[in-house]
């Protein structure tokens, strides 16, 4: 199996980049707070009982976030604590997304149910974070800096903004599960009707075929070209009458150049939309903590950073997504009629997961991060 | 194929773990709570005093109007107060209190709060307000858990006097267990605490869990 292997390598790659990087962000704070003469002592944050991964996640995200504040309040007096506060809120940033919130569980199940890059990806949780922050600095900056309204009507918008987004994410799911749910029916037809795990060597030899051809194409994260090139390739391949036909209905609707192509971004968009539209809780405080002090734009700039962190996490999570399909389907491509159903089927499970989250989210059933209303 | 298993498992791990790390605390609250006895010997409610931290409480104090800028009488925050009691009465007032001896634990019900006010000192809110047992409980047991089942809130019981007997019979025994405490009962939290148990209530494990015993 070693056409699985320079996959796994960046799989290990991305994972050992996430750890890199939070470890990073964690020993430069804490130098930072050292230099800092108004950085918090130590031992201020009570240390949960906590062990783990999670544990250390949830510890790092609390401790980050009550500096923040303590930061805010310094640069007041001294400018250069907001040096501080730009790290901690980047820190702050890429600790909370370590856990795909919804927005970045939809954006990797949008990224598996279609046949979509690592760059994509990248540039989905960017834009994505980017319109987060956004959101977050509108609603502060027009609710209370402009209007000063209170804390609770801002909170009643923010309600309506979320039950907008849970919404958007439902129908967005819905959207995925009726496009891969064609593919995966078919699939699952053709496999049932097909002659097919006694098929002969010739079928076994298209599977290799595919794949070379998916190596090729999990390339394309770099260039576009070969990619094009190794899906007509595919298709070639692809077309007479044989077992893995259904492997050719991968790209569902639009072609993948189509989509990489301009236009072929308005499907991303509502991926964007759906998944920045609601602001995070966090940030929308920081910011009007920050407008209290006189600072807005210290907080201003603090969301940016979190919302930087925020992408940082969230395109790791979407490339090991993203990897974790390619080795699917490169591991599917070797194995008959049954492959493409598993491939198909994780494309449905993903699509059905973002409508799963949007409705249980409307519902109540998934709690997600509270607004704060009270 | 044995590996892609693996690998679609360690995806499933992330994901599960993820959805658990997203929920952290927002808001801290240091609590001081007061157990209220009638002369009988029976518990009529509770009173709590709840600090918010430094971000919360400007948070809260948005677009409030005072007189005196960065002064804020009892006066001129009680809407907010209103605002306060009202929304704590849809997550239960994050306070579970039980009666009776173990094995026959009944759980008791508050009615709405009554004596509330905010207070407004050191740059926190302070919110102070009376839970009253929808009965006065005569308990030999009585068993009270003040946290956030989705752990939005992180509450801490002070660090002096977290919990007075007001009027209790002078055979009444106290005990007050935190969840940072590193007692024995104090759970560990860990991947397996996740994938086990209900996301929905881990804020459990940061419970801080009061008891009194009046034999």
């Amino acid at each position: 199996m070693d056409i699985s292997r320079p996959m796994l390598k960046r799989l290990a790659i991305a994972g050992a980049v996430t750890l890199a990087v939070a470890g990073l962000a964690d020993v430069l704070l804490h130098a930072a707070w050292a230099q800092n003469p108004f950085g918090a002592p130590k031992g201020a944050v009570a240390e949960p009982q906590v062990s783990g991964i999670i544990g250390w996640l949830l510890a790092k995200q609390s401790e980050f976030y009550l500096q923040m504040s303590k930061t805010i309040r310094a640069a007041k007096t001294d400018g250069s604590a907001v040096w501080a506060l730009l790290g901690i809120s980047f820190a702050y940033g890429v600790f909370h997304a370590a856990g795909p919130g919804h927005g970045k569980a939809v954006i990797s199940s949008y990224l598996v149910a279609n046949e979509e890059t690592a760059r994509r990806g990248i540039v989905l949780s960017f834009a994505s974070a980017l319109m987060q922050a956004l959101m977050a600095i509108a609603i502060v900056g027009i609710g209370a800096a402009v209007l000063n309204v209170t804390a609770g009507q801002m909170c009643g918008a923010e309600r309506v903004i979320e039950i907008a987004s849970y919404g958007l994410i439902a129908a967005f799911g819905a959207r995925l599960v009726w496009s891969k749910g064609g593919g995966f029916f078919r699939a699952l037809r053709s496999w049932r009707g097909a002659p097919s795990p006694l098929v002969p060597a010739m079928a076994h030899a298209h599977g290799h075929d595919h794949a070379h051809h998916d190596h090729g194409h999990s390339h394309d994260t770099h260039e576009r070209v070969p990619h094009d090139h190794a899906h007509a390739h595919h298709h070639d391949h692809n077309h007479p009458d044989h077992v893995h036909d259904e492997h050719c209905g991968h790209s569902h609707g639009p072609e993948p150049s189509a989509l990489a192509g301009p236009g072929g971004w308005s499907r991303g968009l509502s991926a964007i939309l759906t998944v920045g539209i609601r602001p995070c809780s966090g940030a929308i405080l920081v910011l009007v903590f920050a407008l209290a002090q006189g600072l807005f734009w210290a907080g201003v700039a603090a969301t940016l950073l979190m919302g930087l962190g925020t992408a940082i996490t969230v395109s790791a999570i979407a490339i090991i997504a993203v990897s974790a399909k390619g080795l699917a389907s490169r591991m599917a491509a070797g194995r008959d009629g049954g492959g493409a159903i598993l491939l198909r089927g994780i494309e449905f499970g993903a699509a059905a997961l973002v409508l799963l989250f949007g409705t249980g989210l409307l519902l109540g059933y998934i709690g997600a991060e509270r607004v704060t209303c009270f | 194929m044995r590996r892609l298993i693996q690998c679609f498992f360690a995806v499933a791990m992330l994901a599960v773990t993820a959805g658990a790390a997203q929920a952290h605390p927002h808001v801290w609250i240091v609590a001081k709570s007061e157990l209220i006895y009638a002369p009988d010997g029976s518990i009529t409610g509770i009173r709590h005093a709840w600090t918010f931290d430094d971000m919360f409480s400007t948070y809260a104090l948005q677009g409030i109007e005072s007189k005196t800028k960065g002064v804020y009488t009892r006066d001129e925050l009680k809407p907010l107060a209103q605002t306060n009691v009202e929304s704590l009465k849809e997550y239960a007032f994050f306070t579970f209190a039980k009666a009776g001896g173990a094995g026959s634990q009944k759980k008791e019900k508050f009615n709405d709060p009554i004596d509330y006010y905010l207070e407004y000192k050191d740059s926190a809110l302070t919110l102070h307000f009376t839970l009253p047992f929808k009965a006065p409980v005569k308990t030999p047991a009585l068993a009270l858990e003040v946290f956030d089942p989705s752990y939005f809130i992180d509450f801490q019981l002070n660090e002096k006097d977290p919990v007075t007997l007001v009027g209790a019979p002078a055979t009444c025994k106290l005990s007050v267990q935190r969840p940072t405490d590193g007692s024995a009962q104090a759970q560990t939290m860990n991947e397996q605490t996740f994938l086990n148990g209900d996301n929905s209530n881990y804020g459990a494990m940061f419970a801080n869990k009061i008891t009194v015993d009046c034999p």
